[in-house]
């Protein structure tokens, strides 16, 4: 975050990109979009472009990472190096992707039901292919989706989105513009059946009002990405479903 | 994956009656889309399909340093990333050996067809425009290097250069001068052979059952501009005759593509 | 009569308010929620996604894997592979030969042992969901049988989800399958199958 400027980032009320200080970007989400993954979906949130694939529950490699007891979950966050809107990136992980990859994993180790799968490993991975702000929380929201699409089965779908402050004000789902030159951000990711937080990072500086408020608005706007999250789920489903039906009402009869 | 080993008899005895189990023809590629402009933060790009095969391509410039023996050209790069999600035996770390034989053989063709003029590349004494194409396979079901070398040109097609900042020595990505100039649009075909059948376009069975590859960069319609042969099988000079003439009316049809 | 709707549910979808022990399912004090896609109907939880875990008793189709020195390992669509040795067969295998078994035993940590093994041979495979079985089956095996009858194919229709088809008119019989996989949560399907079946469709 550059502490140097100051950057007028709110003018009269509305954001740089014309947003309200809750509106998240547009965004869609879509489940099985690649063939060979076991599971997959491809989020698109503002400009940031993730695509999320699942391999497993398999055998795991290397042998002495097995878990008798469980699954072993590994996730992995990358960025490609033509994702930014500046220079080249390098190639491969990063201690930064690193780190993501480990918060990520953490999530769901919590709801995915393991248990069920002694010795086996399951592969997270998560591309971003185009990022701008917030790429953590959409990785892990198409994660989700693609987890599900896999059929591994889980205690509930999780997501979540960055609150941050940017001149003195909270915001919901920070771009890159408003995360480099805000005063800090806050991504979080929730499970909405239980309401607990199993992703929760603060970069700058919040008071613990701020933090309370900026939890419950990362929660509230959590809602909808949710609603997006189970249509994209149930697409698929419901318009084969749509379609039998509308077969039988002209007498297909049982 | 063990499925497609399983096929490999399958395969091998349809192609020795001349037929392919998704009811193609021998020479006859899958449906090809190529989507320009697919990841607009890179300077250029695209995503190339053959099938359900899907490989992304992105141009990114960078002020650079000319290597010692070339100070007035600029440099050019091609890397590919295989992503764990794109196929089952992908495993997370540095290039393998097949994703490094990718990226050099689509940067071959490119660079040999002269596509880009490395000497309109210089900024100033000791600053170049380096051009970087990344390579990211998405989903595998065979004939990569055809949809990667479609990806990396349509990305390198659909790039436009920013602008050079000679006094804060940086580019100025906001300002573009225009498009990458490019010279020729270079495409490969790639044949596979098996059981001594040759055939073009192989999905991810018929890969895995195949004796070996040749792949063949063309330019234009009369110009060969990169060969790679991979695997052990041999191939006659008859047939590498033979199929230098399919790669160079086939690469018309996939030049039309970007 | 299908007279009420069918709902299709998602992951911590909540699908009963009481806690039952099904599968799919999952059960804590507010009740039990879904656990994968699934479908409602007639309130039951019918998953629409899912592994095989294999269980005793279980008839499956595997492919033989590897061999280990003291039989086989053979992979049967499952996270777990199986294994078989050479104590329960006079039979020779090779690697990629495709074979019906039955799940003779499972170890704690879901490792099946297999016996009874056949090879098939000159014939298809085909991978489905396992969730799927049942529907292909269909009750007292009508729908398979339904689908052999049409096509004279020979079909074994494996619990791990893998199907082996073999003659008649076995692309007639894939399709059949597939189209049940597709639709297997909606209403009215055997006459679907039925109509595909005789050409009408």
């Amino acid at each position: 975050m550059a502490a140097s400027e100051e950057k007028q980032m709110i003018v009269n009320g509305k954001r740089l990109d014309g947003r309200g200080f809750n509106d998240l970007r547009p965004i869609t989400i879509k489940a099985g979009v690649l063939k060979k993954a076991n599971g997959s979906a491809l989020v698109e949130w503002g400009r940031n472009k993730v695509l999320a694939g699942i391999f497993g529950p398999r055998e795991v490699v290397p042998r002495h990472m097995t878990n008798p007891k469980r699954a072993i979950i590994q996730a992995r966050y990358i960025m490609a190096p033509f994702s930014g809107q500046e220079e080249h990136g390098r190639s491969g992980p990063n201690r930064r992707s690193m780190e993501i990859s480990k918060v990520s994993k953490h999530v769901f180790e919590n709801v995915v039901l393991t248990s069920m799968f002694p010795k086996t490993m399951i592969n997270i991975d998560m591309e971003v292919l185009q990022s701008d702000g917030g790429t953590r929380v959409a990785a892990i929201t198409a994660a989700s989706v693609a987890l599900a699409d896999a059929g591994i089965p889980m205690k509930d779908l999780v997501c979540g989105v960055s609150v941050g402050r940017i001149n003195g004000q909270l915001v919901v789902d920070l771009d890159k513009t408003e995360d480099n030159y805000g005063e800090s951000d806050m991504p979080l990711i929730l499970s909405p059946r239980t309401g607990e937080v199993l992703l929760h990072q603060i970069d700058g500086k919040l008071t613990k009002e701020e933090i309370s408020q900026a939890m419950d608005l990362s929660f509230e706007a959590s809602k909808k990405i949710r609603e997006l999250q189970v249509a994209a789920l149930k697409e698929r489903y419901e318009s084969v479903l749509a379609e039998a039906e509308n077969g039988n009402d002209n007498g297909g009869g049982n | 994956m063990i499925l497609d080993e399983v096929k490999e008899a399958y395969v091998r005895d349809l192609l020795a009656k001349g037929s392919r189990a998704d009811g193609r023809q021998l020479l006859q590629y899958r449906d090809i889309k190529v989507t320009k402009g697919a990841y607009p933060n890179a300077e250029g790009s695209a995503l190339a399909e053959i099938g359900d095969t899907k490989v992304a391509a992105g141009v990114k410039f960078d002020v650079a340093i000319p290597f010692a023996d070339r100070q007035a050209e600029g440099v050019f790069m091609v890397n590919s990333e295989f992503p764990i999600l794109a196929h089952p035996s992908f495993e997370p770390g540095p290039p393998n050996e097949k994703s490094v034989e990718l990226a050099r053989v689509v940067d071959r063709g490119i660079r040999s067809a002269g596509v880009i003029d490395l000497k309109s590349l210089f900024l100033e004494e000791a600053k170049v425009l380096g051009v970087f194409v990344d390579l990211y396979v998405l989903d595998h079901s065979g004939n990569l290097i055809d949809c990667a070398a479609l990806a990396a040109m349509a990305a390198l097609a659909d790039a436009t250069v920013p602008k050079y900042d000679s006094e804060t020595k940086r580019l100025v990505r906001e300002e573009r001068t225009g498009k990458l100039p490019i010279a020729h649009k270079v495409v490969t075909c790639s044949f596979e052979k098996i059981g001594g059948k040759l055939i073009a376009d192989a999905n991810g069975e018929e890969e895995v059952a195949s004796d070996g590859r040749y792949t063949i960069a063309t330019a234009d319609s009369k110009t060969i501009c990169a060969v790679q042969k991979s695997g052990a099988v041999g191939f006659t000079r008859q047939e590498i005759v033979n199929m230098m003439d399919i790669a160079l009316e086939k690469g018309e049809e996939l030049r039309k593509l970007i | 009569m299908e007279n009420e709707k069918r709902m299709i549910v998602v992951p911590g979808e909540k699908v009963f308010n009481d806690q039952r022990r099904v599968e799919g399912g999952y059960a804590d004090a507010k009740g039990t929620f879904a656990t994968t896609m699934a479908m409602v109907h007639d309130d039951r939880l019918v998953p629409l996604k899912g592994y095989y875990l294999p269980k005793p008793g279980d008839f499956v189709v595997g492919i033989v894997k590897e061999e280990t020195f003291n039989g086989y390992e053979i992979e049967m669509n499952s996270p777990y592979d199986g294994r078989l040795s050479t104590r329960e067969t006079r039979e020779r295998f090779q690697v990629g030969d495709v074979i019906s078994a039955k799940v003779a035993d499972v170890n704690e940590i879901h490792e099946p042992i297999i016996a009874d093994p056949r090879k098939l041979g000159g014939g298809e495979v085909l991978d489905v969901e396992s969730v799927k079985v049942p529907r292909i089956i269909g009750r007292n095996a009508s729908m398979v049988e339904t689908i052999k009858q049409h096509t004279k194919s020979e079909l074994f229709v494996g619990k791990n989800g893998r199907v082996y088809v073999k003659g008649g008119n076995s692309a007639l019989a894939i399709r059949a399958i597939l189209k049940i996989c597709k639709e297997a949560h909606t209403g009215g399907l055997t006459d679907r199958v039925v109509a595909l079946l005789e050409g009408r469709e």
